[in-house]
């Protein structure tokens, strides 16, 4: 490792010179992305056989968690005593669902009206993890509908072109918002600083330094806090219940802590679960939380939700490749907007900095197991490095540690200084980039049911660009709460009856369709405990 | 000159602003600039009176610390009350080595505290360092025939071992005014407590307290008062503004710092002032309409 | 007693040994080891503060506070982990705040019971001045109390050590809403947009992309100018 780093300071300062490569053009992009690119393996996805979405390819875990078994039997659930009966209930507690939960009750829901039931701590979710921004294109030099060409063109045009145009213009709108609830955004003479992210052909990107995630959703909360918006924790939603007619009307929990089960009684449900990280997809690290299991998808499909765009998978290009022990947490793409290049064992910059995600992704992969110029660990893992001290070499010593203090504390953790020496990185499973199908106030098409966040699907296309799933969040989030507050207020969407009919139906076909699987979902935690500890578990008696 | 660095406290940053902004402006005219100590601590308001709790000395001790960290010799504060606490954790601390050894392990993370730094009042360096003398040469407008009340307070003078003055005839302030060219007004209640924080507890008692020294004064004739501490003037100001619809309508009493009075002589910023300074010296520009 | 080998460690979770690999986070040792969390895991990426640990090492008297998932566990760890803090907190309604030097003080009047202990700086898995920003909060200096604790990540270790039981993370968070709310500077050119949007100075573009074909878009994209 030594010698490979010595080769990358030896190019350097010829590097910080020359500048980044040029971008590749749209042909090298097509093929590195089809010879390279974990999405482009067709043997790891395989076609949904029941349900809505029948016939659309997806991952083959993701494929398996959909087409398996209740978790719990529909019949050992009482409906008849109702737990919570509310006007509206948000189902996770991240950044999507709590900014439901702000504008529902600003649309008119009084708080206690609200209930937002979440699987672990309200916050452990992926909008705290957040590290290099968010966009809003409110710069003179930059509009809405150059922001949009660069959402189309990143997601390869299968994006939903109204939610893009409604996340566009939305988003400086959003900003102000932040700006009330006290959001610190990184500002320099009383302007924004912005920069570009991978694929944005304006800087747009807001942060605030490397902690953008989290300095966003903690005000968030603790506005909700502030307005007192009674929230469940440590209860993951199992199933949604429906009424007699097909809508929406509520969900089940399960008590993590204590085993029970919950009833919940909704006049309007938003589903706000996040990501699908912690399924591996093909054995790929994440950078996602403890709970992205894609719930969210399970449980949506089953009451009759459709899904899009599900084929395709962010990997984001830079995870920590070493040390091991923090394998696949982020290296945040803010690091190479500020400069900081892909170098290859040799010293060599093989790819511009800023592609968008995919193409950088399978760039990287293809130097590691194709052109066979990557570092490989002692573990075994192969990367490439980023060669971080560029960032102070460019804008001036104590730049990266004063703006990426994030990113420098957890290496130094391990007595890495990145300041001095680059990093060994290489992609990790990041971002669900499809999802259940949303309108542009978030409607599902289950009445009644409304989405928004990384759990939805259509905003994105095949492919999320940095910066606009913190912004779709907000913009979804919004909107899905204010559409759910009108709906839960509208006099002719009465519930009458609680019905777990559609889980018992979907069970039936996966039966008829001669599924064979011990699977069971949703997933609610994934499980790393050892073979050798699980080889000998006999359960729990107590 | 002795390297001094300057304590501030937290009152000087709040509300007693004007006392810190006028002493700023004198210290530059008497050419020793105030240097603020860094990363400074509140200096814990009350001194503890327990003898064993070695908690309670952190605070102070963890300033002179500080200023030992920047090779001060000295700290100088301007609130009577942080004088008095660090001043008395400092005696507390430096008479028995093994209370300096048990601290300074507590506090592993910090360097040893090992004594020496020296906790000194404004008012200590103005007669002790600077001198009356030099004062009385940078005085371009002089305040004769200003009736000055020196209020002393309790803190700057007990316990004695630690007092800048004699607790009983205490003169320094009368100097100080004398410097300016003012008349210092001596009265009964001049070195008597103004109730300090009990004013969160029982203001009744405190502005019963306070209105025995206002009283004091005003009888002994002053037109001004001058204090050297935030939380007096916070009492004493409450109470003048009790007390100022019982008075007649000319009868009045301007509480100030006694930095605002030689920021005054010399001509430089002051802070607010009560308006009722204008009637007292010619060409004052005064904002202040109620107090405090 | 050597308790290790070339491959393991041992550590002790609430008292018992296990066995474990080398060069884990003490989160994945102790999965390794057979716990499944449901508390005391988050983002498992030093974001969140769920997984607030204690530990002491033998031989040393001092209790180390540190982040499970961002820590390497090391042999002969004594662990407990500790992933919620009951602090209380106070509602506010940001918009009708008075923001001066009072507002901290008025809505946590504890911090005034700080005595310079350090022992929250100690706790800090963060390696937040935690002391100098309850110091700035109580002289009223909300934009450095606001900026000491930017890193913070409210996992409630400090509050938990506090001997003067302040909240540090809640006033925290207080501090750096209201510094962003008042005191950081306004950008017009938000402003501006937000304007020219409501005005749908935009819409007849942005319609017009909307109804473009794929290839037409494909070459807008083509040529666009990156800045
Ligand atoms: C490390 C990292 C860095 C990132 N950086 C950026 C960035 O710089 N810019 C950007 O735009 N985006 C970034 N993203 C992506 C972005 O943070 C997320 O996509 C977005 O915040 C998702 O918000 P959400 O509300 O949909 O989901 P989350 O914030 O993840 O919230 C989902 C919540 O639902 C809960 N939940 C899940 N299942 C259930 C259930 N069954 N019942 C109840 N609750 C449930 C979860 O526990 C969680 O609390 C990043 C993501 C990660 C992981
Ligand atoms: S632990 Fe409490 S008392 Fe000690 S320094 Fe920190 S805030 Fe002050
Ligand atoms: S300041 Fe307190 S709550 Fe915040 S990270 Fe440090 S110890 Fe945790
Ligand atoms: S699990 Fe979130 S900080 Fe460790």
């Amino acid at each position: 490792m030594r010698e490979s780093i010595a080769r990358v300071e030896a190019t350097r300062p010829a590097r910080l010179q020359a500048g980044p490569p040029p971008a590749m053009t749209p042909a090298e992009r097509e093929k590195v992305l089809a010879e390279f690119h974990p999405d482009y393996k067709a043997e790891k996805k395989r076609a949904l056989s029941i349900g809505v979405s029948a016939g659309n390819v997806v991952p083959s875990e993701v494929a398996d968690m959909l087409e398996a078994h209740l978790l719990v039997d529909p019949a050992k659930i009482d409906l008849s005593s109702v737990d919570y009966d509310v006007d509206v209930l948000i189902i996770g507690g991240g950044g999507a669902g709590t900014v439901a939960a702000i504008f529902a009750h600003q649309e008119g829901i009084p708080a206690e009206n609200i209930l937002i039931v979440t699987k672990l701590r309200h916050g452990d979710c992926n909008s705290t993890m957040a590290q290099g921004g968010i966009q809003a294109a409110d710069r003179p030099e930059d509009s809405p509908a150059i922001h949009y060409i660069d959402v189309m063109g990143g997601g390869h045009y299968a994006n939903k072109p109204e939610l893009v145009q409604a996340m566009v213009d939305d988003a400086p709108e959003i900003i102000r918002w932040h700006e009330e609830l006290g959001v610190m955004y990184d500002k320099e003479n009383g302007e924004y600083m912005e920069a570009h992210g991978g694929g944005t052909s304006r800087k747009r990107m807001h942060s605030c330094k490397d902690y953008t995630g989290k300095a966003i959703f903690n005000p968030i909360r603790d506005e909700a806090r502030n307005l007192g918006i009674p929230t469940l924790e440590f209860s993951p939603v199992i199933e949604l219940l429906l009424d007699g007619e097909g809508k929406a009307a509520g969900a089940i929990t399960y008590n993590l802590e204590t085993g029970e089960y919950r009833v919940i009684r909704a006049k309007a449900t938003v589903l706000a679960t996040g990501g699908f990280g912690r399924m591996h997809i093909q054995k790929f690290p994440t950078t996602n939380h403890y709970g992205a299991t894609a719930d969210g998808l399970v449980i949506a499909y089953r009451a009759g939700a459709n899904l899009l765009d599900m084929d395709s998978v962010q990997y984001h290009p830079t995870g920590v490749a070493y040390p091991s022990a923090i394998l696949g947490q982020l290296a945040t793409e803010k690091l190479r907007s500020q400069g900081a290049m892909p170098i290859n064992a040799d010293g060599e910059v093989f790819v511009y900095p800023l592609e968008p995600r995919d193409v950088e992704a399978a760039a990287i992969i293809r130097e590691c197991w194709s052109r066979e110029k990557g570092v490989e660990t002692v573990s075994g893992v192969r990367g490439v490095w980023l060669d971080t001290p560029m960032i102070d070499e460019i804008h001036g010593e104590g730049t990266l540690k004063d703006w990426l203090a994030a990113m420098w504390t957890m290496w130094h953790r391990h007595g890495i200084d990145i300041t001095k020496d680059p990093a060994l990185v290489y992609p990790t499973l990041h971002y669900q980039n499809g999802g259940v199908e949303i309108e542009a106030d978030g409607e599902t098409s289950v009445p009644g049911l409304f989405a928004g966040g990384e759990v939805e699907g259509g905003v994105h296309g095949k492919n999320r660009l940095m910066g606009n799933s913190l912004l779709g969040y907000n913009v979804f989030g919004r909107r899905a709460g204010i559409a759910a507050a009108k709906w839960a207020k509208s006099k002719k969407n009465k519930i009458k009856t609680l019905s777990l009919q559609h889980a018992v139906d979907f069970e039936q076909q996966l039966i008829d369709a001669g599924i064979e699987t011990d699977i069971q979902s949703p997933m609610l935690l994934p499980d790393y405990r050892s073979k050798s500890v699980l080889e000998r578990s006999l359960g729990r008696f107590l | 000159m002795n390297n001094a660095a300057y304590f501030p406290g937290c009152s000087l940053k709040a509300e007693a602003g004007d006392y810190e902004r006028s002493a700023a402006a004198v210290m530059e005219v008497l050419g020793q600039p105030l240097e603020e100590l860094e990363r400074w601590t509140c200096c814990g308001t009350v001194y503890s009176l327990t003898d064993d709790d070695l908690m309670h000395q952190l605070a102070s001790v963890r300033n002179l610390i500080r200023a030992q960290e920047c090779g001060a010799d000295e700290i100088v504060t301007l609130c009577s009350m942080c004088f008095n606490t660090l001043k008395r954790s400092k005696v507390f601390i430096e008479q028995d080595s093994a209370r300096l050894e048990t601290v300074n392990a507590f506090m592993d993370e910090e360097q040893d505290y090992e004594g020496g730094v020296e906790v000194f009042h404004l008012l200590e360096i103005l007669r002790d360092q600077v001198g009356f003398e030099s004062i009385e040469g940078k005085v371009t407008r002089p305040l004769s025939g200003l009736r000055v009340a020196p209020y002393y307070g309790c803190t700057l003078l007990r316990p004695r071992e630690i007092g800048i003055d004699e607790p009983d005839t205490p003169t320094i302030l009368q100097d100080f005014i004398r410097a300016l060219w003012a008349t210092p007004v001596e009265f009964a209640f001049q070195a008597e407590c103004c109730g300090t924080y009990q004013i969160v507890d029982s203001p009744e008692m405190v502005l019963e307290k306070s209105h025995r020294i206002l009283n004091s004064a005003m009888r002994a004739g002053a037109d001004v008062l001058v204090t050297s501490c935030p939380l007096c003037m916070h009492n004493l100001r409450l109470c003048y503004e009790e007390l100022r619809s019982s008075l007649p309508e000319k009868r009045e009493l301007s509480i100030i710092y006694l930095t605002q009075l030689a920021a005054i002589a010399f001509e430089v910023e002051t802070g607010e002032l009560p308006t009722s300074m204008a009637k007292l010296v010619e060409g004052l520009p005064t904002s202040m309409e109620l107090v405090p | 007693m050597n308790t290790s080998s070339e491959n393991t460690i041992r550590i002790y979770v609430m008292g018992s040994a296990y066995e474990v690999p080398r060069g884990l986070t003490i989160m994945s040792a102790m999965e390794h080891a057979g716990w499944r969390f449901t508390r005391g895991a988050g983002c498992r990426s030093g974001f969140c503060g769920a997984c607030s640990t204690v530990y002491r090492q033998e031989g040393d008297y001092r209790l180390r506070f540190v982040l499970a998932c961002q820590t390497e566990a090391e042999d002969g760890m004594y662990l407990v982990q500790l992933p919620f803090t009951p602090a209380p907190r106070v509602s506010y309604t940001l918009a009708e705040l008075n923001p001066d030097e009072n507002v901290l003080l008025q809505h946590y009047p504890e911090i005034a019971r700080c005595v310079s202990c350090n022992t929250c700086t100690k706790a800090c898995p963060q390696d937040i001045e935690v002391m100098d920003y309850i110091q700035a909060a109580l002289r009223g200096d909300i934009a450095q109390t606001a900026s000491l604790s930017f890193d913070c990540i409210q996992c409630g270790l400090c509050s938990m050590r506090c001997p003067a039981d302040i909240k540090h993370y809640h006033m925290a968070q207080m501090a750096r809403r209201i510094y962003g709310r008042y005191m950081s500077p306004v950008t017009a050119h938000l402003e501006e947009r937000i304007a020219e949007i409501e005005k749908g100075v935009y819409e007849e573009e942005v319609e017009a992309l909307v109804k473009m074909t794929r290839s037409e878009l494909e070459e807008i994209y083509a040529a666009r100018v990156v800045e």
